[in-house]
């Protein structure tokens, strides 16, 4: 697991190293979120939020769950992780003070205007795609909150104006951490290469 | 939860093969044995969680009258819609109780009404927002002098349907034994002559077409209709 070591498979530098706290965020973070998706779509079949009972539903393939109680059940598990994982990575960064240095930050916003060198905007795009990610996925959770407990939490429904914009929310938090598990992957192999994504799973 | 995959495969070879959607794919293979499995693991630790939510005392803010989505509530039966004849209608609260009760619908009416307007919200996702006329539960446990073991609630239905409740949500003052919807007499589709509405439950938890209200010290192996086949029990909001 020492990540300063050099692999077996090749005898090219040793992988960039990264801290443990952000690795283990990054696993917590993608099995949750595979189950949130999975379980969250189960869900949403049982009555889909565009279209009602006659909407399109999504096939067994991306379903977790087997039927919608099975779906809540993992809904209502995997909450758990994610959320804490979410909580405990924003205390992390916090103590650590990685969101002063590791995050978006005004350097990158004026790189990304005037900067010449390629190298140097594609470093701040990738920070911009990381960084812009963290309120969406708070978004989820918000947006989940109300909507699991919408009479003690109802202020959150009435943030958001009305259920169905609540429900709309909440969807559509699903294709935008897909796309931006795009984004950032092929941000990070243009920054970094196939050596960087690795470094942050090992 | 994988019988016979994992020693075919060796690890490294498992974890190449397992991006995103091979790990859905075989959640989603596990999912339903899986299911109850998490279900049962997690449940007691959110009911724990949903009942330290709930306040007991605290009003759900209610909606204003021109808020009401006239066509939103969704019909769900879980079988029949049983022909009640009014007139012959009684109903009857027992169980942990000193003073069990037989009442007809015109008794039931001639005690203090509660309106309310709330959203009714459906396990599936859906909602709508609702106005109900009624009698609340809590003054009928009351008339029926409930005996201090008393801690859950079952609502028996003329269809075969039954539900439990936890005692502070049954005694929570939103929580109505209604015949009336959006000012008119309750339809016999939406559970006429009596049936229970309440801005903290889950709908399936409402249960239409009430006949009999027991009061329990504990929980009976059935606990619910749904909950029996799988569903949350405690199914807050």
């Amino acid at each position: 697991m020492d990540s300063s070591a050099p692999s077996k498979k090749s005898r090219s530098k040793p992988l960039p190293t990264q801290a443990t706290g952000a690795k283990l965020f990054h696993w917590l973070n993608i099995i949750s979120l595979v189950m949130m998706i999975g379980s969250g779509l189960q869900i949403y079949n049982s009555n889909p939020v565009f279209g009602g009972r006659g909407g399109w539903q999504f096939p067994p393939i991306f379903l977790l769950g087997g039927w919608l109680a099975g779906g809540r059940h993992w809904h209502f598990a995997a909450m758990w992780l994610f959320a804490l994982n979410l909580f405990w990575y924003g205390v992390y960064i916090f103590i650590t003070r990685r969101w002063q240095h590791r995050f978006l930050g005004y350097n990158d916003l004026k790189a990304l205007q005037n900067s010449q060198n390629q190298k140097r905007k594609n470093y701040s795009w990738h920070r911009l795609a990381y960084t812009a990610i963290i309120p969406v996925l708070m978004l989820a959770l918000l947006s989940g909150m109300g909507m699991y407990k919408p009479a003690q939490f109802h202020w959150i429904v009435d943030l958001f104006g009305s259920w169905q914009a609540l429900r709309v929310v909440h969807f559509i938090s699903v294709p935008t951490v897909i796309i931006f598990a795009l984004i950032h992957s092929l941000l990070g192999l243009k920054v970094g290469g196939l050596r960087l994504i690795q470094s942050i799973f090992r | 939860m994988f019988p016979d995959s994992p020693r075919l495969w060796q690890r490294r070879q498992f974890l190449q093969l397992s991006g995103l959607s091979s790990i859905g794919l075989l959640l989603g293979g596990c999912g339903l044995v899986g299911s109850d499995i998490i279900g049962k693991s997690f449940e007691p630790l959110n009911q724990s969680v949903e009942a330290l939510l709930l306040n007991p005392q605290k009003l759900v803010p209610e909606f204003p009258a021109s808020a009401i989505e006239p066509n939103a509530l969704i019909i769900n039966t879980f079988d029949i819609t049983p022909d009640i004849d009014v007139k012959a209608f009684r109903l009857i609260i027992d169980g942990e109780v000193n003073r069990p009760l037989n009442l007809s619908l015109e008794q039931l009416q001639i005690m203090p009404l509660s309106v309310m307007t709330i959203r009714h919200v459906c396990v599936e996702g859906w909602a709508a927002i609702v106005q109900w006329g009624g009698v609340r539960l809590r003054d009928l446990v009351a008339l029926a002098q409930p005996k201090a073991n008393a801690r859950y609630i079952y609502f028996k239905s003329a269809d075969g349907y039954y539900e439990s409740w936890d005692m502070p949500s049954a005694l929570h003052p939103q929580t109505l034994m209604v015949y009336q919807k959006n000012g008119n007499p309750l339809s016999v589709e939406n559970g006429a002559p009596l049936r229970v509405a309440s801005p903290i439950k889950l709908g399936y938890k409402q249960s239409k077409w009430v006949t009999r209200i027991t009061l329990v010290s504990e929980l009976l192996p059935e606990k619910g209709y749904w909950e029996d086949q799988g569903y949350e029990w405690f199914g807050g909001l």
